[in-house]
């Protein structure tokens, strides 16, 4: 054994226990939230400034006592878009007295806990999958399910389409991520297309990280693309339009993107190649976001200058509203001491017209509906910014139209 | 006709990109035997570098590329001293962890600045498009494809001419036959470190040029390593030439091929010619063949 | 294990695995507290020993083709990934029982190895490292782009049943997955000893060498792939019946590193030191993600993304230092213990 080797054991050791003694001793009155968040992977740039809100929303709370003396745990993990640590994570965390709600990000890691939560009786949010609406169970939505979304979209086109005084069925090309949530959207939106008269070209797919995407686009356009739906989360569809834009295809054909699309942020610094695009959002985005006091105030009070202002921000916040109403339901029905999951699970389904201050639609919560929201707001880039062109609007039923097996 | 030729040139783009990306890695794996994972977060922070200059403190064009190059270098001769060298001697594999373990650490870093947010250059080359009989190309890609035929001819010619690069060539050779030279082989590895980090930063910015600076940035490492193996790890000209392919393969293949599989072509195609061009040429296609003994 | 002065008396204790009564004693006891485990551990800790358990087996299979014969092989996700999509698809569409589609899965992710192993004859070193990332993301793209595979909506196998006996929590699949693992280990033990094993070791020493001395390099090098990817395949399977749901998320090339990191850290050539291996990266993994929220909460200021960054960055750096301390691994390590304590009291 020599020194070297000693030295090593005692840093491994030091290590350890640090870590023991970080991990103190629970408060009082305590209930707790685990999110299963990518920090440092693909969907970091969603994932990041989403938790932000809701973490300082949380500490917000908290400095003020509660809700009722009960304290929120915010309990954040990497599981760097991987199943398997997310997966044990979860198994880690699910004995936590009063573990409320699971935020579960990313659609393979959703549909893996789902199973989970079932069997333990408890209850999770993921970001859209429509599955979980066609199929009722423990796991809610943020907000409408992607196909909803995208049938909106298809909605806004036709209108839009009408509006030029064009005849004829619009064409619309797809392009997305080479994964699950590349395809979502058209399980129940190619449904839907079809029901409005609206002509969906083949599908392309690319994998994320992809360079350059002349070949789809031109190919889309080639084939008499319209209207050019880029997916994928921020900043894909940024620079699948900024493609777009050197290609010269901006000009002809109008790019939408759904509500992971891009942000004040990107539009600052792309401003001219984004010009025009159309954005389908849950959320309030942009100029809606930067006006909402609500949301500014309480970024200015924990980030400080606007500068760097994401509108997901205010998503965040929006869980923990909804959060913290389901928690005063459960709290009311079950009381502190015998509090659990499963009256979350009963509280969230009675939070049907839960406003949001404005950040999101009314809460469509119910026995027999998973969605955050039924409905979503239109808006376009112009002159370097996101402005509202339409009211907040109801995203038709796409999945209703898609049969899951 | 025109179609295709209008894949080809911006397949042709992008290779060069993978080959920039993939001369740091056949550069270090030329003279310390080191296949290098931890090229592709190199490149990243070179593009991080510049842009921490350009955009961040609104420096000129070229009074931000040094500062940019030197910390690159500086990175790339850090992780020489302070975590290859210890390993010299020990299995290869080993090593080949290290980079990894690098990559892991420098993603952490990346990301912590970063916060989940992208950077996004200023545009410090000219834009537009050149048009020439109905295929357009980009003006600040054509001269980043430029460069890296420069970098390329200027490398070689490094490797020729200078009596550095006779050591690194010499140490390419056997490592204990250099060291009997006359030659400080330590002190090539560190050299080629900084080479290397030169020639990441030049990528990253020629990278981060076309894509945003986010995440996903350092993965363009793992084309680098497809295309270093290809042409074989020691051939910078197979570096080059196996990396415009790389780019036309996948290009032209995305668009001829996607509607016939359903789509995602991109993602395999580099792969399949790798395996290929292994099973044909296990050495690579420019590699150097050795003649095994017992 | 043997202390100073234990001399083998009979051919068959000199070639025994297990050579005296205190190496019974402590087998026994060791094998009683893990199958017990289940009454008296945490349900975190349970389900961490099956994570490991299956990891265990991922990586006997890579020793084998790695440690023993020579050939790096990053495909060891790829080929898990054959393992579970095999399982579920007998189990779900041909109605096949878990007990028979465990085997078959790990005989199916063989034979994918096989084809995945073909390389092997021409191709060496890095370069054939580099061959099986290039089929990691061929065989992954090919499970992706099936329509028998669920494509993009993945599968939902079932947890294995016994005569109505369900085994669907951790607890309970943990007897399944740890007596496998048991039985693999005995495998690869053995194998290493058989003239299979010694062929291997000829062809990683030297393949040439090897083939003068009459070695079937083609014939050895697929059969290590085989055996290989067997392990993964079954290791694969008991993961698709534990998580009971299956899609390519689940098998990135980011795993496969891992379980190669899992190997070097271990040490190459050694049984143990796969034990040793799995257990220190996965132990470091689950410190850095739950030593991420204790100090987002000991540090509010920092926030939970910042303190997951420092996770990842102190994640590499106990991966590196490590590697400046023991390049060869924990084996080496083991082996210089044992060597002294079998010379105790005398220095040499």
């Amino acid at each position: 054994m020599g020194k070297r080797w000693g030295v090593f054991l005692t840093m491994v050791l030091g290590i350890s226990l640090s870590v023991v003694g970080l991990t103190g001793p629970a408060s009082a009155k305590e209930v707790a939230y685990l999110s299963l968040a990518d920090y440092t992977g693909p969907i970091a740039g969603l994932n990041v400034p989403a938790d932000m809100g809701l973490e300082d929303f949380i500490k917000e709370i908290n400095t003020k006592g509660g809700i009722d003396g009960v304290t929120i745990k915010f309990i954040g993990i990497d599981t760097r878009y991987d199943v398997a640590r997310a997966v044990s994570a979860y198994k880690r965390y699910r004995r936590t007295p009063r573990l409320l709600m699971v935020n579960s990000i990313s659609t393979g890691i959703g549909k893996a806990v789902a199973r989970l939560i079932e069997a333990d009786k408890k209850a999770q949010i993921v970001p859209g999958d429509g599955e979980f609406q066609a199929h009722i169970s423990r796991t809610f939505l943020w907000g409408p399910a992607y196909q909803d979304a995208f049938a909106a979209t298809l909605d806004w086109i036709l209108d839009d389409w009408k509006k030029k005084g064009k005849s004829g069925a619009p064409v619309v090309g797809y392009l997305s991520w080479d994964n699950p949530y590349g395809r979502e959207h058209l399980r129940g939106g190619t449904e839907y297309a079809e029901k409005i008269g609206i002509k969906l070209l083949p599908p392309e797919f690319f994998p994320p990280g992809t360079l350059k995407h002349d070949v789809y686009l031109t190919r889309l356009a080639n084939a008499g693309a319209n209207y050019i739906h880029a997916g994928g989360v921020d900043p894909t569809p940024t620079n699948v339009i900024r493609d777009g834009y050197s290609l010269g295809l901006t000009k002809t054909i109008q790019f939408t993107a759904d509500y992971w699309g891009p942000t004040a942020l990107g539009v600052g610094v792309h401003a001219e190649a984004l010009e025009g695009t159309v954005i389908t959002s849950f959320f309030q985005r942009g100029e809606d976001a930067r006006n909402n006091a609500f949301v500014t105030d309480q970024w200015k009070k924990y980030r400080g200058s606007m500068d760097s202002f994401n509108e997901v921000y205010g998503m965040g916040m929006s869980w923990g509203m909804t959060y913290v109403a389901g928690l005063k339901k459960a709290l009311k029905a079950a009381g502190y001491e015998k509090l659990e999951a499963d009256d979350m699970y009963k509280a969230y389904q009675e939070l049907t017209g839960l406003e949001k201050n404005g950040i999101q639609g009314p809460c469509a919560y119910s026995p027999t509906s998973r969605l955050g929201s039924k409905v979503v707001k239109i808006y376009q880039v112009k002159a370097g910014k996101i402005v509202p062109i339409t009211d907040w609007r109801e995203a038709p039923n796409a999945v209703g139209l898609h049969s899951f097996k | 006709m025109i179609e295709f030729l209008q894949h080809s040139i911006t397949g042709l783009m992008i290779g060069s990109l993978y080959a920039l990306v993939a001369a740091g890695i056949v550069l270090v794996y030329k003279s310390t035997h080191v296949v290098s994972l931890a090229h592709g977060q190199l490149v990243a922070f070179g593009a991080l570098f510049f842009w921490l200059f350009l955009g961040g403190l609104g420096l000129p064009f070229w009074v931000g590329l040094i500062p940019a190059f030197i910390l690159t270098a500086l990175l790339g001769l850090a992780i020489e001293r302070v975590a290859l060298r210890p390993l010299i001697g020990q299995p290869l594999l080993a090593a080949f962890l290290m980079t990894f373990a690098i990559f892991i650490s420098l993603e952490g870093v990346f990301v912590l600045y970063l916060k989940g947010e992208t950077r996004t250059l200023p545009h410090f080359l000219p834009e537009g498009n050149l048009v020439l009989s109905g295929i357009s190309v980009p003006i600040n890609q054509l001269i980043g494809f430029c460069v890296a035929l420069l970098l390329f001819g200027l490398v070689s010619l490094i490797f020729k001419y200078t009596k550095l690069g006779l050591g690194m060539r010499a140490t390419a050779e056997d490592h204990r036959l250099a060291q009997s030279a006359g030659i400080v082989v330590k002190n090539i590895f560190s050299y080629i470190w900084i080479l290397s980090g030169v020639v990441a930063a030049i990528a990253g910015i020629a990278t981060a040029n076309v894509m945003d600076i986010y995440y996903m940035l350092p993965y363009i490492g793992i084309n680098g390593l497809i295309v270093a193996i290809c042409g074989g790890l020691d051939s910078l000209i197979g570096a080059l030439i196996v990396g415009l392919l790389l780019g036309l393969v996948e290009n032209v293949g995305a668009a001829y091929l996607d509607p016939l599989v359903g789509g995602g072509i991109k993602d395999v195609a580099g792969y399949a010619v790798l395996l290929l061009v292994l099973l044909i040429r296990p050495y690579g296609l420019f590699g150097l063949v050795k003649i095994e003994r017992i | 294990m043997r202390p100073c002065g234990v001399f083998d008396k009979s051919y068959a204790l000199d070639i025994a695995i297990i050579r005296t009564w205190q190496h019974w004693a402590i087998l026994i006891s060791a094998l009683l507290v893990l199958y017990l485990f289940p009454l008296f551990g945490s349900y975190y800790l349970v389900s961490f020993i099956n994570l490991l358990s299956i990891s265990i087996i991922v990586v006997l299979g890579l020793q084998i083709v790695s440690g023993l014969c020579g050939q790096i092989s990053f495909g060891q996700a790829a080929f898990m990934a054959v393992g579970a999509y095999t399982s579920s698809i007998l189990t779900i569409r041909y109605g096949v029982s878990f007990w028979l589609a465990l085997p078959l899965s790990g005989i199916m992710a063989g034979a994918v190895g096989i084809i995945g192993g073909a390389p092997s004859l021409r191709i060496k070193g890095m370069y054939l490292a580099m061959a099986t990332i290039a089929i990691h993301f061929v065989v992954i793209w090919l499970i992706l782009h099936m329509q028998i595979t669920g494509s993009f909506k993945g599968l939902y196998p079932m947890p294995p049943t016994i005569g109505g006996f369900e085994f669907d929590s951790d607890e309970r699949m943990f007897y399944i997955i740890v007596t496998v693992m048991i039985i693999m280990t005995y495998g690869a033990r053995n194998l290493m000893r058989s003239k299979v094993g010694r062929a291997f070791v000829a062809i990683r020493d030297n393949d040439l060498a090897g083939e003068v001395m009459g070695v079937n390099l083609y014939y050895n090098k697929l059969l290590a792939f085989f055996i290989s990817c067997f392990y993964a395949g079954v290791a694969g399977s008991l993961w698709a019946h534990l998580i009971t749901v299956v899609n390519t998320e689940q098998f990135t090339l980011l795993h496969a590193l891992e379980y190669v990191g899992m190997l070097i850290i271990g040490g190459m050539g050694s049984i143990p030191g796969v034990f040793f291996g799995v257990l220190f990266i996965r132990i470091l993994n689950e410190l850095v993600m739950f030593a991420s929220p204790a100090l987002a909460k000991a540090v509010p200021w920092l926030g939970s993304s910042p303190a997951a960054s420092l996770g990842l960055i102190a994640f590499g750096l106990a991966m590196a230092v490590f590697l400046v301390f023991e390049p060869r691994g924990l084996a080496h390590r083991w082996e210089i213990f044992k060597s002294s304590y079998r010379l105790y009291p005398f220095a040499h």
